[in-house]
């Protein structure tokens, strides 16, 4: 099984309420690349997660870990490490502590929690009380417990969240350099940003339902093509030269138009030719973040008010 | 691959009990309160005649109905807390098998309630025993010194310790099913204290009979009487065996709850 | 103004989680089928008592009385005087089944009486010697005065005289019927121009205060009397020798009960007669005397229920806030502490004083009809006093829900604070009055925890000319209603004192 530590989610549905919080939720997490698990607040991220790991029973559909029922795995730490809430701590218990009766309950050796302690660079607070840490300590110590059993899959959800800059350079590295040694690594979070130079693959979800299940770079060319920015004297002779050569040219200003449809090379090159003048030219590139945007514009529920993640 | 084995999972839990300082406290505070209301009132009970009519066994564990909240917050706070706090999620990220969570919390709060109520029913006892003769409790009266080698106080001592464990594991399979551990500890106080409440009111001595029958704390507590068993509305050993069907009934429930629920 | 708004926000926090809601509204349903489930079984005596076993007689002031005596009496008009003198007072108890002995309880009565009527409960003076408590002046069955010690015999008798003036009845006690001793004088308003005038012998039952509970035997008295003689305008007419003899009340009452093969009667003994009877003319009393009837605290036994359920809802009310970080979201809306558990206590004694009130005012009648339908006696009481125990009930759960608040502010576990709260307070009380403890014992618990506080639900009064076993197990608590109510209330205000200081020096 550690040979296949994939995340397969198969039509998963689950209505809390009014609120189907999950709609046919599929896909398929593989190892070897960090999986970025995106959408808005609400969109069924934890849900999902939580139905993997078996805590919460879908309506309908299944989740497997390496092909098999979380619920039925022996030592499950062993084969999936999870983060889900970083504060669910008992305050007065030792960071570990915490990571030893964990690792009691896998059969793991107690050297393994000073272990992953040392990995997560909380070695020197390892004997105090989890109630004085940080949030972002708090983070570090339950991506500590993930790593406990040394799993070929790890599942986080809003492993950034309360991380200062360092912190997150180090979770991105950490992310990396997992998937690397062929882990499967799914990491949830509702900001594109956080992902950015760090996942290589993508499942956008939102209203309970995948939106996109794809690669990064795939994701940023589906988008609608670049647009190039153009300063001219002859705005006029530049719209028909361009027109001319298969780009849609809308005019921006008494002397700026907006080019896209052909590279910025190709521009320079049938300005060139036809003998048009112009001053400059500002190519714009898509950002996964306005990839994310323009997925999910449909797919986001709660707008504008920040509110606390639901489901 | 088999799963998680209760024995980690047993071991695990008593990893989480022994490194929690609160329960280390709580445990301490079930001795010295139960050894305490014990003493007081063995301290301040007297005989002064043959036929008082006191069961001095009962009064020495007097203590244990104090006790027993302690045993019951023990219980209740080893599930309330990790839903308090959201631990539960770990917990059972950790063991899937929700069942064995609850038979291993079962079993570290038996052993632990187990081995504070026999120390803190031990020193009722021996309170009981060196205070008892100074207010009168003596052979002239009719009564020998309490002694572990006689058969009804042996049943009354090591009936009030599995008393306390049965108590404990009620209060567990209410908390397992509540989720919450103010609710859980009010349910579990009203359940042990208002069947007795009742039957102080209850003006009709049959149905106050049968409050005393199926009322958990009253039949349970039924196995410390050493006299005048013949008039005891429910018999030591089958009182006992009312609160643990309470246990099991609530466990029951506690069980499928947990495992039916999304966590 | 400022006081205000913290009070307006933590009544929105308390009122907008509907479990707490909820536990409010439950509360009072769990009190009130409590009620239910506590009167539930049919009196299977019932059948014993002649007379309408679902009331008793009620006296001038209002409270419960017993009003079974054996009279032999006369009517007589206007103003004058009786005067006899007592030889002797005797006994019979049973104390086992079919066995008698000779004896007398202690307050056996036998003397001269004047009554309104021979209504149960209406008002009357009398002048008697007891068993063990001397000659007695008694009036309205509350007022009760000493006079000469001693029991009556034939070398040393007791001369008892009663003078009626208008509505002024006036005793007076003589050991040579020469040297006179006014006793003591009592106003009967309602006394009409024409009263009962006349010989009577009563005899509670015999108490056996050994043992919590204790329990009741039959007792029987009989009063032996010279001539009695009539003074005044009461002279003229009246003859004693033809004086009826009757059984006030028709039985001995639930305070009194004939032995097998006796009755009330009265004989000739020369010029005077000798009357026989068992009974009691007094307040009733809870304990073993009152047999299986109902009190008006027995009515409130939901408050326990009440109690648990509002201890869970004040306690969580502030440990929620400590829970996930709420307390700090708190603060920085309303920076005083002080105020903030000012606020807090004033919507959880509100909310805990309302219930309170409701589960009384709903218990008591619920609870008197259920009595009616299943032919318990109900210990009536005056108006006033079933006020204090509705309103107590009310502040009895605003005190202790206070107390679950600042218990649970210090304590800040909740499963913690409210086992300290209820063992504090339904423990104690549990164990005084199931008997399991010894009285005294039990009565320094009820002194001494916040389980004082039930004592101002107490109906039962306590009085000293009647003798009952005045225990915690027979519904007397050793303080008064409203000084248990201060006991309560002290610990109250000493959590709520240790409370505003830990806040004050612990952070967020």
């Amino acid at each position: 099984m550690k040979d296949d530590p994939r995340i397969e989610v198969e039509g998963l549905r689950k209505r809390f309420g009014a609120t189907q919080a999950l709609n046919g939720m599929t896909f398929t997490v593989r190892p070897g690349r960090v999986t970025g698990f995106v959408g808005p607040n609400g969109a069924g991220k934890s849900t999902t997660m939580r139905v993997v790991l078996g805590l919460d029973a879908p309506d309908q559909g299944r989740a497997l870990v390496g092909g098999q029922p979380y619920r039925t795995l022996g030592s499950p730490l062993r084969h999936l490490g999870s983060l889900l809430d970083a504060g669910a701590l008992q305050p007065s218990r030792s960071a570990r502590n915490h990571l030893l009766w964990l690792a009691h309950s896998q059969g793991l050796p107690a050297s393994r929690a000073d272990r992953v302690l040392e990995q997560v660079g909380l070695a020197e607070a390892a004997r105090r009380r989890a109630g004085g840490f940080s949030l972002g300590m708090r983070q570090r110590l339950g991506i500590a417990a993930a790593l406990l059993g040394d799993p070929p899959a790890l599942m986080l959800d809003e492993p950034f969240n309360g991380l200062d800059p360092e912190g997150i350079l180090w979770i991105r590295s950490l992310l990396s350099s997992l998937a690397a040694h062929g882990r499967t690594v799914l990491v949830s979070s509702h900001l594109m940003s956080e992902l950015q130079d760090v996942a290589g693959h993508l499942i956008v979800v939102g209203r309970g339902r995948v939106v996109a299940d794809t690669g990064v770079p795939e994701l940023l060319a589906t988008l609608s093509a670049n647009r190039v920015t153009l300063r001219t004297s002859a705005p006029v002779a530049a719209t028909e030269a361009l027109a001319r050569a298969g780009a849609i040219v809308h005019a921006k200003g008494a002397d700026t138009v907006s080019v896209s449809g052909l590279t910025g090379e190709a521009i320079v090159t049938v300005l060139n030719a036809g003998g048009v003048p112009f001053a400059e030219l500002a190519t714009h590139r898509a950002t996964l973040e306005e990839a994310y945007l323009e997925l999910t514009r449909d797919a986001v529920q709660y707008r504008g008010d920040g509110g606390e993640e639901t489901a | 691959m088999s799963a998680i084995g209760l024995r980690q999972t047993v071991h695990a839990e008593w990893t989480k009990l022994r490194t929690d300082t609160g329960h280390a406290w709580l445990l301490l505070g079930l001795v010295s309160v139960t050894a305490s209301v014990s003493a007081a009132v063995a301290a301040t009970t007297r005989c002064p005649a043959s036929g008082c009519g006191q069961d001095p066994v009962r009064l020495s564990l007097t203590g244990v109905s104090l006790g027993q909240t302690i045993a019951a917050i023990v219980a209740v706070l080893i599930i309330g807390h990790e839903y308090g706090t959201g631990l539960i999620h770990t917990t059972l990220t950790a063991v899937p098998r929700r069942t064995t969570v609850l038979a291993a919390k079962a079993a570290v709060v038996s052993g632990t309630v187990f081995t504070a109520g026999t120390a803190a029913v031990l020193a009722s006892v021996l309170a009981g025993r060196s205070l008892l003769p100074g207010n009168g409790f003596t052979p002239a009266h009719g009564y020998a010194a309490l002694s572990l080698t006689d058969g009804p106080t042996l049943r009354a001592v090591s009936g009030s310790v599995i008393y306390l464990v049965l108590v404990a594991l009620l209060a567990l399979g209410i908390a397992t099913a509540v989720r919450d551990a103010a609710v859980a500890m009010g349910v579990v106080l009203g359940l042990l204290y208002l069947f007795p409440l009742l039957s102080h009111v209850v003006t009709d001595p049959g149905l106050r009979r049968h409050l005393a029958q199926i009322g958990p704390m009253p039949a349970g507590l039924a196995v410390q009487a050493t006299t005048d068993l013949r008039h005891l509305p429910i018999g030591p050993w089958a009182g006992l065996g009312v609160l643990a069907l309470w246990a099991a009934v609530t466990l029951l429930i506690g069980g499928t709850v947990l495992r039916l629920r999304d966590a | 103004m400022r006081g205000l708004r913290v009070l307006h926000a933590e009544w929105t926090k308390f009122r907008t989680i509907r479990g707490w809601v909820l536990g409010a509204v439950g509360a009072i349903l769990a009190s009130v089928l409590f009620l239910l489930a506590g009167t539930a079984s049919t009196n299977q005596s019932s059948t014993q008592h002649t007379q309408d076993a679902a009331t008793l007689p009620v006296g001038p002031g209002g409270e419960a009385v017993n009003d079974s005596f054996y009279f032999m009496h006369e009517a007589l008009t206007g103003d004058g005087s009786i005067t006899v003198t007592v030889t002797a007072l005797t006994g019979v108890l049973a104390q086992e089944p079919g066995h008698t002995s000779p004896g007398i309880t202690p307050w056996a009565k036998s003397g001269i009486l004047v009554k309104q009527s021979l209504e149960q409960g209406s008002q009357y003076a009398a002048m008697m010697v007891t068993g063990a408590h001397g000659v007695r002046m008694q009036d309205d069955f509350t007022h009760d005065r000493a006079g000469l010690p001693g029991r009556p015999s034939a070398a040393s008798p007791r001369w008892l005289r009663l003078v009626r003036a208008g509505s002024t009845v006036t005793g007076y006690d003589s050991a040579d019927g020469v040297h006179w001793t006014e006793i003591g004088s009592a106003r009967l308003a309602g006394l009409p121009a024409t009263v009962q005038v006349g010989l009577f012998t009563s005899s509670p039952a015999a108490v056996q205060t050994s043992g919590s509970r204790g329990g009741t035997s039959p007792a029987v008295a009989t009063g032996t009397f010279g001539h009695a003689a009539l003074g005044g305008p009461w002279a003229r007419g009246s003859r004693p020798d033809r004086w009826q003899g009757v059984q006030v009340g028709g039985d001995a009452g639930t305070s009194g009960s004939y032995a097998e093969n006796t009755s009330g009667a009265h004989t000739q003994t020369g010029s005077g007669f000798s009357v026989t009877g068992a009974g009691d003319i007094a307040p009733v009393v809870g304990g073993p005397t009152l047999g299986p009837a109902y009190a008006i605290e027995n009515f409130l036994v939901g408050t326990f229920a009440a109690l648990i359920v509002l201890t869970v809802v004040a306690v969580q009310f502030v440990t929620t806030e400590y829970r996930r970080g709420l307390i700090g979201t708190t603060l920085a809306a309303a920076p005083g502490r002080e105020r903030v558990l000012a606020a807090k206590t004033a919507v959880v004694v509100t909310v805990a004083f309302a219930v309170g009130v409701v589960v009384a005012a709903i218990s008591i009648p619920l609870g008197r009809q259920r009595a009616h339908a299943t032919h318990f006696l109900v210990f009536t009481v005056p108006r006033a006093v079933e006020l204090r125990a509705t309103l107590g009930t009310g502040l009895l759960l605003a005190a202790t829900a206070a107390l679950s608040l600042a218990l649970g502010a210090v304590l800040r576990r909740s499963a913690t604070a409210i086992t300290a709260v209820v063992v504090t307070t339904v423990l104690p009380y549990l164990l005084a009055v199931s008997g399991v403890l010894p009285a005294p014992l039990a009565q320094w618990l009820l002194r001494l925890t916040p389980a004082a506080g039930f004592a101002v639900q107490q109906t039962l009064p306590h009085y000293a000319h009647v003798l009952t076993v005045y225990t915690p197990a027979s519904g007397y608590f050793p303080l008064s209603p409203w000084g248990g109510y201060a006991v309560l209330s002290g610990w109250t205000m000493l959590a709520l004192a240790a409370a505003t200081l830990l806040l004050r020096r612990r952070d967020g």
